[in-house]
């Protein structure tokens, strides 16, 4: 067992932390945005996809910052997450999409509790 | 507040005497027996054959315990409810056994309580067997569970036994009563007995916690100990109400005033349960228990007298409502009510002899009496009423039912010589002898009500036997005229409504002949005890069987009474000479007491026999006075007392009960508890436009609440940590 | 102990098994795993050594489960837990057996939460550890939902909801209390330990206002099982709509485990708030036996009739528990059981001619005496022992409820710290009036009488539209034919058992005395010694007087055994 010992980089300056943090927040923000303002169901789940990176970039700065790993390990776990979700999501879409032959999500507002 | 307790004699534990258990033991197998045959559906006379044999050995057993009587003894059977716990104060243990005491009292009453079932057993064999293979097995069944309670009534040592006992014969009573269970009325009359009886057997059951709560013990014998050593109470009544509780208890079995109304009703039953068990036996039960606690009846000075006025009411009320009923079944159970009355006025003016003697002269005339009545019932189809009855002696077969009834009715009415007119002697003497005044006028209410005894006994016999021969078949062969009573007892009323003996009368055969005469013989023999005192001046043998029992207060045998008719009453020095209208008191009660009872008669054989018209005319007469002319239609109404009790008691109660339950359904239920379950409802539907379905209305919602969250960390980071 | 896990286990192997198998074994899988439980029981009580003590057997073995938080799978008999267990084991088969021909649907369902019920009684009656026993008494509801929902009558859904979230409600406020008093050991010892005695010694030391709120909490918990007066409005909907059997098991062991929790955790865990408010629940109880009294008495419908008549006797029942001397506690608890024999057997009797007829509404219904004789004399005979007839099993516990109710009195010699007296007594003593009014007001309606059918089309139409499609289809038992043997055979045990147990009370009084004894040791002394406590609290005197009996709690011993409070 005689793996490499990891190379042990210095911590970043907290310019280079706020920077990463300002792109996170836009990433999120962005995600937000996209997803409140379109109804197309394939950008709404690109905007989900924004957050989940926004949220990514947060944790691996943060990783760096304090130089522990458990932020990258987090990061690995939500992207093979998102890509298995991904997966799932577009075929639901697609599956949606044959139902009521358009993409639009207020098409299944009648599926809610007031059922519109 | 006590008079002084004579002792009671204490018993004797006697396990070898187990076998006396057999008179317990013997009815309830012959219950087993009557419900097998019930069970594999027997269609001969088997069931009445067992019965009458257990019954008859039952019989058997108590009179070889009398002869062998020799002290009151206590005989453990086997464990009932018993248990025990250690720490604690006084209450160390509860114990109800099922063993006997056997005293005098307790022979007395058994004596003729298995004597007069046996014999009603033979005959209800006959008088039932049309019901073979139907109600038959059922009917001996509860014969035999009502003997089976009776014995454990009138023989337990403890009160819950006699407990067990009282309950169980309310069932052979309710049971019995509606035996013609697809008769409305029947069922109704069932009904109504038992929820009487157990308003009384409320009170008898607080009495017994009373008596537990401070005594410790429920047997009689620890009881009557305990008794002497003086208790006090450990609750917050008084130990002086014990004896109220007990009469409540009383008052409902042996049907007196309040709680009367169940008895009348009760003839329902097929006739040879109201011989035996309204008339005879169970009816009786009262009566036995005021004399089996007697001592505890001088707990409170006014308990006695409450009794003796309870008695005196009942007897007077029940004979006017008597005079006026044409059922003749309804017209011998008010004359029972009525006598219980005596009964009850007797022990309340202290002779428990009076009462007890009175007891046993009466269980055999008014069987008798009863016993004839269901012969006419059984010979003329169900038919009952007295109007439509005539001059039955000259009608061949019907000779020994008439004159058994005339020997039943001369005894009912207190002829002079008769049985009844002795035991009915002692009583009104012991009252009219007191020195309380108010005991003085129940004696003189008692001699009025003896005179209207005697006038609706020969009413009845007047009407029917004498006279032209002039008959209606019962309602079993021309439709349902006479309410309640359209079928013969046990009947179907379909299947035999145009059957053979529903045409022409069929006179009764030997075991229904048999039975009267033999009863009429014991009417007349209850009186030796009477004659052999009066004649021969030796002991009074119904007198010596109360002196030796927890009775002996009201026995009147002790050492101060040099009297042996008792005459004395209660002074010791003899400074009170007792006279009624002049003369020595005993004489002078014969001759107003032969005269109520002839006077009565005489008014009974002109009104009813000789010109039968003027009793309507004094009718229509009597209806047309002003102030007087209600009283004729309330007292065939029986003073309204059914109705009062239905508008005091059962309307408010049964309209409480129907606010109650719509209060139930739609208020508690609907309105609370329903509505607490609404509530988060509710809450639901304040949020619920959040969730309309747009899912950009989801991501609002849930970016508002991020939103939020946010700022009120933010506000708390503003404010300053401190 | 591992007999009593089997006693358990077993109905529970046999619906796994009946869930693999064919339906048309279903029932004699049931049948099977529950006369299979009920011969383990009878063995265990067979060879039970703990008859005369009053303490638990087995108890010293505890298993550790969620051994963190002092959670153990400890199962043990004292005699009333074992009684009402042998109880619940003697109902299930009968109500399997009176179950085979009015379940003709979703059969294997049916039988398998059945027995997963009848499993999860016992678990509570055995229990020895708080948490187990919360576990054993809250997951009755689920089999019972299911029987209730999926096969009960019109409005079963909202009974069995109701049902569900009112008891659920109540338990809520029963947990709470447990797990303080566990919280409270902890503070007392250092370690959870959820052990039922190791509790109890534990919460009779805490301060009298600490014990109040313990004992409202545990009691609100258990009074709406029970259920006492204004918490009872789900049981005659729930009865009204479940299945006879499950009419059945709820009013002979759910409703006991109400009482029951009140005699092994409210009454013993907090004497002082017990005597603080035995005259609130007293005067509910009373007040539940003329209410429910009175209901019944207009009542049309046999089955709520019985239902609330529960209502009355067990409201008897309570008052008795809370007379708080050995004559009233034994009254009630041979009152459980009986009550359990002669209502189950009651409602047996009405899903025997609701089979046949479709109704229970007795004003259509009449005189059945003249069609089903058997069946007449079953009805006449359970109703009398409900009424309380000496001699039939009813009368025994009903006298000494109500005798320990006489004379519990504050003042009085008993050296129990009653407040009731004679007056309560007279008053719950009217209700016995109206027992005896309303059960025969019923037997001369639908037992007496001119026969009354159903005019056949209309109403057997009706009624087959009613139920179709929810299992409760029409039987192969034709309009009016009388008892068939094998309801005969169902009935015949209980009627047996009432006759018996009327004759020869004397070895369950036994076996109960020692265990009322044990619960009221609480009582005398403890209670003195809180009410001088508080007094000398508030009094503000020296401690050293009081301080060797006073608050204990901080060298309280976690043993079980002898943790007892005196």
């Amino acid at each position: 067992m005689n793996l490499p010992v990891p190379v042990p980089f210095t911590p970043a300056a907290p310019a280079e932390l706020s920077i990463a943090l300002a792109v996170s927040a836009l990433l999120f923000g962005l995600g937000i945005v996209g997803f409140l303002s379109r109804r197309n169901m394939i950008i709404m789940f690109l905007c989900t996809e924004l957050m989940f990176q926004g949220a990514a970039l947060a944790m691996i700065a943060f990783a760096r910052q304090y130089m522990d790993v458990s932020g990258q390990v987090f990061v690995i776990f939500i992207l093979t997450v998102a890509a298995a979700e991904a997966a799932l999501a577009l075929a639901l879409v697609v599956l949606l999409y044959r139902c009521r032959e358009t993409l639009n999500s207020e098409a299944w507002s009648d599926l809610g509790e007031g059922g519109a | 507040m006590t008079t002084l307790l004579a002792a009671i004699p204490k018993a004797t534990i006697a396990p070898e005497l187990s076998w006396l258990g057999l008179a317990i033991l013997l009815p309830l197998v012959s219950a087993v027996v009557c419900a097998l045959a019930g069970a594999f559906r027997c269609k001969n006379k088997f069931p009445a054959v067992v019965t009458s044999i257990a019954l008859g050995a039952s019989f058997v057993v108590i009179l070889q315990a009398y002869l062998a009587y020799s002290g009151p003894v206590v005989v453990p059977i086997f464990q009932w409810i018993e248990f025990a716990w250690g720490s604690g104060g006084a209450f160390k243990s509860f114990e109800a056994n099922c063993s006997l005491y056997i005293d005098s009292l307790t022979l007395f009453w058994m004596l003729f309580v298995t004597g007069l079932g046996t014999l009603i057993t033979v005959y209800a064999s006959e008088y039932m067997e049309g019901d073979r293979g139907k109600g038959y097995a059922r009917f001996f069944f509860g014969i035999s569970i009502f003997l089976f309670s009776m014995s454990s009534l009138v023989m337990g040592d403890n009160l819950v036994m006699l407990y067990l006992g009282w309950e169980g014969v309310g069932l052979a009573s309710y049971l019995l009563i509606g035996y013609d269970y697809h008769r409305p009325s029947a069922v109704a009359a069932a009904k109504k007995a038992f929820i009487v009886n157990r308003i009384g057997d409320l009170g008898l059951a607080l009495g017994i916690f009373m008596l537990w709560a401070n005594y410790g013990t429920l047997q009689y014998d620890e009881l009557f100990a305990a008794m002497n050593a003086g208790g006090q109470s450990s609750v917050d009544w008084d130990i002086s109400v014990i004896p109220f509780l007990l009469m409540l208890g009383a008052f409902g079995k042996s049907a007196q005033f309040p709680l009367f109304v169940w008895l009348p009703d009760a003839m329902e039953g097929p006739t040879p349960v109201s011989a035996l068990i309204h008339a005879a036996t169970m009816v009786t039960a009262g009566v036995y228990l005021i004399a089996r606690m007697f001592p505890f009846f001088e707990l409170h000075p006014d308990a006695l007298a409450t009794v003796a006025w309870i008695g005196a009411g009942t007897a007077l009320l029940a004979a006017t409502i008597g005079m006026r009923q044409f059922d003749i079944k309804r017209v011998f159970a008010y004359s029972t009510i009525s006598q219980l009355g005596y009964m009850f006025l007797g022990l309340g003016v202290g002779t428990t002899f009076g009462a007890c003697y009175h007891t046993f002269t009466h269980a055999f005339f008014k069987a008798l009496l009863f016993l004839t009545a269901g012969a006419v019932m059984h010979g003329f189809a169900g038919q009952l009423d007295l109007r439509k009855l005539s001059g039955l002696r000259h009608m061949p077969g019907w000779k020994i039912v008439s004159w058994t009834m005339f020997i039943g009715c001369l005894w009912l009415a207190a002829f002079p010589w008769t049985a009844a007119f002795y035991s009915k002697d002692v009583i009104l003497l012991k009252a009219l002898t007191s020195e309380r005044w108010d005991f003085v006028l129940l004696g003189w209410v008692g001699l009025f009500t003896a005179a209207l005894t005697a006038y609706y006994t020969f009413r009845v016999w007047f009407r029917v036997c004498a006279g032209p021969v002039k008959y209606e078949m019962g309602a079993e062969s021309h439709g349902a005229e006479h309410d309640g009573h359209d079928a013969h007892d046990g009947h179907a009323p379909a299947a035999h409504a145009v059957d053979s003996h529903a045409a022409h009368p069929h006179a009764p055969r030997w075991c229904i002949n048999g039975v009267l005469i033999i009863l009429a013989i014991g009417a007349i023999a209850a009186g030796i005890p009477a004659y052999r005192e009066v004649f021969f001046h030796e002991p009074n043998w119904a007198q010596e069987m109360m002196a030796h029992s927890s009775a002996v207060d009201g026995a009147g045998l002790g050492a101060a009474h040099a009297d042996p008719h008792g005459s004395s009453s209660g002074s010791p020095d003899g400074s009170h000479h007792a006279t009624v209208l002049g003369m020595d008191a005993h004489t002078g009660l014969a001759v107003v007491g032969s005269a109520a009872s002839i006077g009565g008669i005489l008014i009974a054989f002109v009104l009813h026999l000789r010109s039968r018209s003027s009793a309507d005319r004094l009718l229509a007469w009597l209806k047309t006075r002003p102030l007087i002319g209600w009283i004729p239609g309330a007292m065939e109404h029986k003073w309204y007392v059914d109705e009062i009790y239905h508008g005091a008691f059962r309307l408010p109660m049964w309209l409480g009960a129907q606010v109650l339950s719509l209060g139930d359904k739609h208020f508690l239920d609907g309105a609370i508890v329903d509505g607490i379950g609404k509530l988060p409802i509710l809450v639901g539907k304040v949020f619920r436009p959040l969730y309309g379905g747009v899912l950009q209305g989801y991501a609002v919602t849930m970016a508002g609440g991020v939103g939020l969250v946010l700022a009120w960390v933010v506000w708390i980071w503003l404010r300053g940590f401190n | 102990m591992t007999e009593i896990w089997l006693a358990i286990l077993v109905p529970i192997a046999a619906a796994l098994g009946l869930a693999v198998s064919p339906a048309r074994h279903a029932r004699s899988w049931a049948l099977a795993g529950t006369l299979a439980s009920l011969a383990i029981l009878t063995d265990i009580a067979w060879q039970f050594p703990a008859w005369k003590t009053g303490t638990y057997f087995p108890s010293t073995d505890a298993v550790p489960w969620i051994a963190g938080a002092g959670i153990g799978l400890s199962v043990g008999f004292d005699t009333v837990g074992l009684l009402m267990a042998l109880l619940t084991a003697l109902l299930m088969p009968l109500c399997i057996l009176s179950s085979y021909s009015s379940i003709t649907e979703r059969v294997r369902e049916y039988y398998g939460w059945f027995l997963v019920l009848g499993s999860s009684i016992i678990l509570a009656f055995a229990a020895r550890d708080a948490i187990l026993f919360y576990i054993g008494y809250e997951f009755t509801l689920v089999p019972m939902t299911i029987i209730i929902a999926v096969y009960g009558g019109t409005e079963r859904r909202i009974a069995a909801i109701k049902m569900f979230l009112y008891t659920f409600l109540g338990s809520m406020f029963m947990l709470a209390a447990l797990l303080y008093v566990g919280w409270e050991h902890r503070l007392a010892t250092g370690a959870w330990n959820f052990d039922i005695d190791a509790l109890i010694a534990t919460s009779v030391r805490l301060p009298s206002s600490t014990q109040y709120w313990l004992f409202a909490a545990l009691m609100i918990g258990f009074a709406v099982k029970v259920p006492l007066f204004p918490l009872h409005t789900w049981l005659p909907l729930a009865h009204d709509q479940a299945p006879t059997a499950g009419s059945v098991i709820l009013a002979a062991s759910m409703l006991k485990l109400g009482t029951y929790g009140n005699y092994r955790f409210a009454l013993p865990m907090a004497p002082a708030g017990g005597v603080e408010l035995m005259s609130v629940v007293a005067i509910l109880s009373i007040i539940a036996i003329l209410y429910a009294s009175l209901i019944c008495w207009v009542q049309t419908d046999a089955k709520k009739l019985i239902a609330y008549s529960s209502v009355a006797h067990l409201g008897l029942c309570m008052l008795g528990l809370f007379s708080l001397n050995p004559v009233g506690v034994e009254g009630a608890v041979f009152y459980m059981v009986n009550h359990g024999v002669s209502t189950g057997a009651l409602f047996l009797c009405i899903g025997m001619f609701y089979e046949r007829y479709h109704t229970k509404d007795t004003e259509v219904l009449g005189g059945l005496a003249r069609r089903m004789p058997v069946w007449a004399c079953f009805m006449v005979f359970f109703t009398l022992a409900s009424i309380g007839l000496p001699g039939l099993n009813g009368f025994i516990g009903e006298f000494l409820c109500l005798g320990g109710t006489f004379i519990a009195e504050h003042d009085g010699q008993s050296g129990y710290p009653g407040v009731l007296g004679p007056w309560y007594a007279v008053v719950a003593g009217l209700g016995l009036i109206l027992a005896a009014m309303y059960l025969l007001i019923l037997l001369g309606k639908i037992v007496w009488g001119p026969l009354r059918e159903p005019h056949d089309e209309h109403a057997a139409h009706a009624a087959h539209a009613e139920h179709a499609g929810h299992g409760h289809h029409a039987t192969a038992s034709a309009l009016g034919a009388d008892l068939n043997l094998r309801e005969i055979v169902t009935l015949a045990p209980l009627a047996i058992a009432c006759l018996w147990i009327g004759f020869q009370p004397k070895p369950m009084l036994d076996a109960i005395a020692p265990c009322a004894e044990r619960m009221l040791a609480h009582y005398p002394a403890n209670v003195e010694r809180h009410l001088h406590a508080n007094e000398t609290a508030v009094a503000a005197t020296t401690a050293e007087s009081s301080g060797d009996t006073a608050v204990a709690a901080t060298t309280a011993t976690p043993s079980n055994a002898k943790g007892e409070a005196r």
